[in-house]
């Protein structure tokens, strides 16, 4: 998933201001008493085949319930499956059990069927939505996509209440695929007004919305996860970072991730309202692997040696971050926080340099043929595998997310067996020897895993910040008198 | 009269065609891929090549053109790549909004700016005159977005009178008026004032006052109409400008127009919302300043079409 934070300019000049206005001390109101989060721009569409960013996302996710869902801390639980089994067919074959007594918020009942149907709409070509790959492990399901089957075998409707998937190849990650926002599950007959007023299971139900201005929810009294605490939700749309942090100071934002040049006034002045978590998601630059000075791995290695990470964390990004020694956050199985980093040493990364026959370090990047783009990745899954084979598989690259076009037999043999593995503990040993593998290649310059650093308003209760983007569905959030 | 309207409305058409070429050729030759925009990060190969195909985007460009072209004509702007809405649609629901708040800054603009410049050409030079000029200067010379969040810090987070951003009431119409109208303002003033010099110097005033008329009726009854001509110049540039939507300060106040919706079609290359903005604001100024046209006329009887 996209884009780095946009760090803001405007904020030097305002900071005077803003000093000012601190010293004014805490008059705030209790603020209203509905819960109010925010987006930086429109959802693209509340049906749920069109989320292809996290916006959408999360509006589908307090909408609509997959099959799996993921917590705030990224734990995968039951949804609208109470429960399955994987194996049978040498761990091709899933069984999921709906749970009993589910409703949209038409009234109609949840069905084994609708399931299916929302599976198909997502896959069929003419939905134009963008983002049918998490679907796409299922038998027959890419067949149908291009086009070139009437239906998708790999889906089979046990009476009203079980679906059996059968993979086109073992996917260990499977439920975890069905907890994202595009395998969401939505009525059958399609409601054909599903992109403006959505009809889901969820625990909230839309009741406006303006584009480019918000979107209004009423709970879901029925959900059947527990009917939220609060009566309303608002989701407003307020793009400038610095507006948000006046509207969150006025009292009109239940929380806000706190804009990265307001970092060092936030932590001085509102310790309490302050939440920080690591975050899934990884700050690199993407080296090309194919071109120029870049294909030899120890021009990469001196790349990695002549950055000084941890002072930009620590002066530019007010330490809202760790430095990475590897792809896979420390917050996932398989990500390894003892291996040694690339430390900082510009004579070393000379020394390589000359080894590789660069004497003078600058000489590549005046040659041209340096070819470096600054990424982040956003997990679309709470896996190690979601920081591996989108990454650094050979058939990932470009906009499959290997940008660094790095390609490696053993590692994509390593990665097709880990994805093949049922065994936890086995899975994670193999993504901890990728990874390896990987940071010694050094087909990224290594930058850092972000720590979200976000304020909730003292008298929010029940909300807590999600390391996932649809890990969070404001059921337990109210405003709580002070 | 009505001839003149209809042969102006005639002579936009060339106009609205040239917009359309150049705003088609300008958005193929600019980098980024309408589809990258559409399936988001990690996308497989097959459906982009899908998405393209059926967007028409491989077709030869003149292929496309015609496409869009015949759909502008008919009036189909299209559906967005990005939300699959009607595009027609989502520029009916943002410019009702752009409309209001310009109008808004128009009317703070001009009573402001035409008081500030008709009170500083009375004695130049004077007290109220250093005043106004260097206030049209601190509006002239300061940047839109710092006014914006300058305006915020002051009367949303200090004093708590105004909601910061958001649309809904006059409440949330005043700082962003005030912010989008503050340049007008200062340019409103000089040019007011320097046009109100000119006539102030000239006989007829002199006559005015010879024939005993009161100050305040030869300064409004004789000098001001006489100066409105460029006044309203400048005035009718920027409502048509204001009418066409404001990126920045639509963005800082959350305001749901026309501006912002540029802004972030051409932040996802959604190609058919891009164009059928730039159509719509184009059609707006075009008819904006066919409006400023006619008022001259009407302001000054010297001037005539016909």
């Amino acid at each position: 998933m996209p884009a780095l934070p946009r760090s803001s300019h405007l904020l030097v000049t305002v900071t005077a201001v803003a000093t000012l206005v601190a010293c004014r001390g805490d008059r705030e109101s209790s603020g209203r008493a509905t819960l109010s989060y925010y987006e930086s721009y429109d959802p693209r569409s509340l049906d749920p085949a069109l989320s292809t960013d996290v916006p959408t996302g999360e509006m589908v996710t307090l909408t609509y319930d997959g099959l799996t869902q993921f917590d705030a801390d990224g734990h995968l639980l039951p949804a609208l499956a109470d429960r399955w089994t994987a194996g049978g067919e040498g761990g091709r074959r899933y069984v999921f059990h709906l749970r009993a007594g589910v409703k949209f918020h038409d009234g109609t009942p949840l069905t084994a069927a609708a399931v299916r149907a929302s599976f198909l709409h997502v896959l069929d070509p003419t939905t134009k939505g963008g983002r049918p790959w998490p679907l796409y492990p299922i038998a027959g399901a890419e067949a149908y996509a291009a086009g070139h089957s009437r239906d998708v075998q790999g889906i089979e409707v046990l009476g009203d209440t079980a679906l059996v998937f059968t993979l086109a190849e073992p996917l260990a990650i499977f439920p975890k695929f069905l907890a994202m926002p595009v395998a969401s599950v939505v009525p059958t007959p399609l409601p054909g007004s599903l992109r403006e007023r959505p009809v889901g299971t969820g625990p909230w139900r839309l009741v406006t919305w303006q584009h480019d201005d918000y979107l209004r929810f009423v709970r879901n009294p029925g959900y059947w996860g527990g009917a939220p605490a609060a009566e309303t939700l608002t989701v407003r749309i307020v793009p400038e970072p610095l507006t948000r942090a006046a509207e969150f100071e006025a009292g009109r934002l239940s929380v806000l991730e706190v804009p990265f040049g307001e970092t060092a006034r936030w932590r001085r002045e509102r310790p309490g309202d302050l939440v920080e978590k690591p975050a899934l998601r990884v700050v690199y630059v993407a080296l090309n692997n194919r071109r120029g000075p870049l294909r030899d791995v120890r021009v990469r290695q001196a790349i990695n040696r002549a950055v000084n990470v941890p002072e930009i964390l620590a002066t530019v990004y007010g330490r809202r971050g760790i430095p990475s020694r590897g792809a896979i956050p420390p917050a996932l199985a398989g990500s390894d926080t003892t291996r040694p980093r690339y430390d900082y040493d510009p004579g070393a990364a000379r020394a390589l340099l000359a080894e590789a026959g660069y004497r003078r370090g600058r000489e590549a990047a005046r040659k041209g043929e340096t070819d470096m783009v600054i990424l982040d990745w956003w997990a679309d899954y709470p896996d190690a595998d979601n920081f591996l084979y989108p990454l650094f598989y050979s058939g990932s690259f470009g906009p499959g997310g290997n940008y660094a076009f790095y390609s490696d037999p053993v590692t994509d043999t390593m990665l097709l067996r880990a994805r093949r593995t049922t065994d936890d503990a086995a899975r994670t040993d193999v993504y901890r020897r990728i990874d390896e593998r990987v940071y010694r290649a050094a087909p990224w310059l290594y930058l850092w895993f972000p720590t979200d650093l976000w304020a909730r308003r003292p008298e929010l209760a029940g909300w807590d910040v999600p390391v996932i983007f649809n890990g969070q569905r404001w059921t337990r959030a109210r405003v709580a008198p002070r | 009269m009505i001839r003149l309207v209809g042969r102006r409305l005639v002579a936009t058409v060339p106009t609205l065609f040239g917009v359309l070429v150049v705003a088609f050729l300008l958005l193929n030759v600019a980098p980024g891929d309408p589809v990258a925009a559409m399936v988001g990060e990690r996308a497989d190969a097959a459906t982009i090549a899908r998405l393209r195909a059926e967007l028409h985007l491989d077709d030869p460009l003149p292929v496309q053109f015609g496409h869009y072209v015949w759909g502008a004509v008919r009036g189909d702007f299209g559906r967005s790549y990005i939300t699959q809405r009607p595009i027609a649609r989502d520029l009916e629901e943002r410019f009702p909004k752009t409309v209001q708040l310009a109008l808004a800054a128009m009317a703070f603009a001009a009573l402001a700016g035409i008081t500030l410049g008709v009170l500083s050409a009375i004695r130049p030079g004077g007290a109220m005159d250093r005043v106004a000029m260097l206030l049209s200067y601190v509006g002239v010379s300061f940047p839109v977005y710092w006014v914006g969040l300058l305006l915020i810090l002051l009367f949303a987070v200090m004093l708590r009178w105004l909601p910061p951003s958001g649309s809904g009431g006059l409440a949330y119409l005043l700082l962003p008026a005030l912010t989008l109208g503050m340049r007008s303002v200062a340019f409103l003033a000089r040019m007011t004032r320097a046009a109100m010099l000119e006539v102030l110097s000239s006989d007829f005033i002199r006559t005015a006052r010879a024939k005993g008329l009161s100050e305040a009726a030869v300064i409004m009854r004789h000098g001001f109409r006489n100066a409105l001509i460029p006044v309203i110049t400048v005035l009718g540039l920027d409502t048509g400008s204001y009418l066409t939507g404001s990126i920045l300060t639509e963005t800082i106040f959350g305001w749901p127009g026309l501006g912002r919706y540029v802004l972030s079609a051409i932040e996802k290359r959604d190609l058919p919302a891009i164009q059928g903005s730039i159509l719509f604001m184009s059609l707006v100024f075009v008819l904006v300043n066919l409006v400023t046209d006619l008022v001259y006329a009407n302001a000054d009887p010297r001037i005539a079409y016909d």
